[in-house]
């Protein structure tokens, strides 16, 4: 933050945690403050599906009893956090943002979510999510619309657009979502805040509802580079729960944070030159992107210039690969086990009336295209085909790292768009994630920051992508284009002070 | 390729989903386009179908804690004796 914090909720995460460790200020008043907050704005965004309001008081006073016997809660000591609601917290309800889970009690806790807690860390509540992380607007929730704190009319993204949209109107310093195709990052751009993609296997995705495990990996959305380097530092690393999970060590994100990108080499992908270039391009966002390359040269990058030609087929293996996977991991849901179970006279109507009354419609017809990618007669041509693109793409992005150390790309194609814009077009709504579906296709560490605002004040951002497990590159790129950009503006809710506070 | 209802039909089966008339019209427009989309992979035609070697570690074999059941069976829609989990009664036979 570019601003003076003048208020407890505006601290960085660094300072928060050091204040509440020397007991300047204690967990319970820094809770009191995100609870006021999160009051003041909740009524506005909807971000939150339930807020743990005497939960976060009774943690947050345990850990003042802790500090005052001498302990030390950690680097995250006192910080209020919201989970999107696909990460499972014992003995909470977990819904995945859907009518078929309804009910539902976590019976165990997600290892990332362990790790905040072992941290220190404060859960203030549940946040809004497109249903089974199915979707880039919130609108695909089935319990409530969120909106975004910039503009009441336009949507936070998605499919984290919850725990974007409380991290951008002040609720919480940090929130953390999964991005399957880019369900952090893309939120991220559209509320103004700083989403982390992590490669996959960096953090551990038990606990973690499946979507498309081959993608899926929990991250941190966040205010700032510093805070969102410090809480990956938290959640990552080997987890024996997770047997695709790296066990290589995790880095010091933070050491060299500082040290700029003198020299660093950043690719810029002629294929998404070409895409900016063309007619249909949205020009504040063609603006936007010439901005934050000059914000990257004023840095000292040598921006050179990398090829992806398979990059315009992205979207449809994504949408292919993603899709088998969620028809096979939501097969599961059968009203047997747990979730929502109908009324039935023989058990194919018991899977069929689950299936049909529980799940939304943009889930339905994720399963209906994985099933049909994955059925007789078609698997080669689809699923097979995907396969082999993805293979092709993974290789021409070695190659592209073999000439950059990151490259970048716009994060979306456009700033936030309306809400109700794109709900009846899925496939328009599937192509916004052009940019996104690559990195989680191959695995790669991407970030995603702000770096401008449109015509109409909407952030517009940049995405930076690393080589595997060079996540420290990756956030210290994003570190020197934030210094640059020195972002000074502020969603409306900025203005929105708490009741009786300063 | 252009889905036809038998098609959307067919797929809703092996889904395991059910669709009103209204709503099978709308699936076979919007599935019909995406699917319309995906095919522009068909352009990749010939390409070697390379396998990604799976990056699972195999877990050693020993016997670990797991969910007591009390919690398993917390959520299920219906339980019986603190022990097993009830399915409901099945009257009529296969479809």
């Amino acid at each position: 933050m570019s601003e003076t914090p003048s208020e407890l909720w505006e601290l960085p995460v660094e300072e928060t945690a050091r204040r509440v460790r020397s007991r300047e200020v204690s967990a319970a008043e820094v809770t009191a403050a995100a609870l006021a907050r999160t009051e003041a704005v909740e009524p506005l965004i909807a971000a939150y599906l339930e807020i743990y309001s005497d939960a976060a008081r009774e943690r947050a006073a345990d850990l003042d009893r802790r500090l005052a016997a001498g302990d030390d809660p950690g680097p995250l000591a006192g910080v209020p956090v919201a989970l999107k609601d696909n990460l499972s917290l014992a003995g909470a309800k977990l819904t995945c943002g859907s009518k078929i889970l309804t009910g539902y009690v976590a019976p165990y806790t997600a290892t990332a979510v362990e790790r905040l807690l072992a941290a220190g860390a404060v859960i203030l509540g549940r946040a809004n999510m497109d249903e089974f992380a199915m979707g880039s607007s919130c609108e695909n929730s089935a319990y409530q619309l969120t909106r975004n704190p910039w503009d009441l009319d336009s949507v936070p993204g998605g499919s984290s657009g919850g725990p974007a949209a409380a991290v951008a109107a002040g609720s919480v310093p940090l929130g953390f979502g999964s991005d399957t195709g880019g369900s952090i990052r893309q939120p991220a751009a559209f509320c103004g805040v700083v989403g982390v993609k992590p490669t996959w296997g960096r953090v551990s995705r038990s606990g973690l509802v499946a979507f498309a495990s081959s993608t899926d990996q929990i991250g941190p959305l966040a205010r700032g580079v510093r805070d969102a380097a410090l809480a990956l530092a938290v959640i990552a690393g080997p987890d024996a729960a997770d047997a695709t999970c790296s066990e290589r060590p995790v880095e010091d994100y933070r050491a060299r944070l500082e040290e700029g990108i003198g020299g660093l080499k950043v690719g810029m992908i002629r294929e998404v030159s070409r895409e900016i270039d063309s007619a249909g391009f949205d020009p504040a966002s063609a603006r936007g992107w010439q901005g934050a390359l000059d914000h990257l040269v004023r840095a000292g990058a040598e921006i050179v210039e990398v090829s992806v030609p398979s990059l315009d087929a992205a979207v449809a293996v994504y949408y292919v690969i993603a899709n088998c996977e969620a028809s096979a991991n939501l097969a599961r849901f059968d009203g047997v086990r747990y979730g929502r179970r109908a009324a039935a006279d023989n058990l194919a109507d018991l899977y069929v009336n689950s299936r049909s009354e529980g799940f939304g419609a943009e889930v339905k017809r994720r399963i209906m295209l994985g099933t049909l990618a994955l059925s007789s007669g078609y698997y080669e041509a689809y699923y097979g085909r995907s396969r082999s693109v993805l293979e092709r793409m993974r290789h021409e992005l070695d190659t592209a790292f073999t000439k950059a150390d990151v490259v970048v790309t716009p994060t979306a194609p456009t700033a936030a768009f309306g809400i109700g814009e794109k709900v009846d077009d899925p496939l328009a709504m599937y192509l916004s994630d052009i940019f996104t579906t690559p990195a989680s296709l191959i695995g790669l560490p991407a970030v995603s920051l702000p770096t401008g605002v449109d015509d109409r004040g909407l952030p517009l951002s940049l995405q930076i992508l690393g080589r595997p497990f060079d996540e420290a590159t990756v956030l210290r790129a994003a570190r020197a284009l934030e210094v640059q950009v020195a972002w000074q503006h502020a969603p409306t809710f900025r203005a929105v002070r708490m009741a009786g506070g300063g | 390729m252009a889905l036809t209802t038998e098609e959307v039909r067919r797929i809703a089966s092996l889904a395991r989903l059910r669709f009103t008339p209204e709503e099978e019209s709308v699936f076979v427009h919007q599935l019909g386009r995406i699917v319309d989309y995906i095919d522009q992979l068909q352009r990749y035609e010939g390409e070697g179908s390379a396998e990604t070697p799976s990056p699972v570690k195999e877990a050693e074999d020993v016997v670990r804690p797991c969910l007591p059941r009390e919690r398993f069976l917390a959520n299920a829609p219906e339980s019986a004796f603190g022990e097993f989990l009830v399915v409901p009664e099945i009257k009529g036979g296969p479809e």
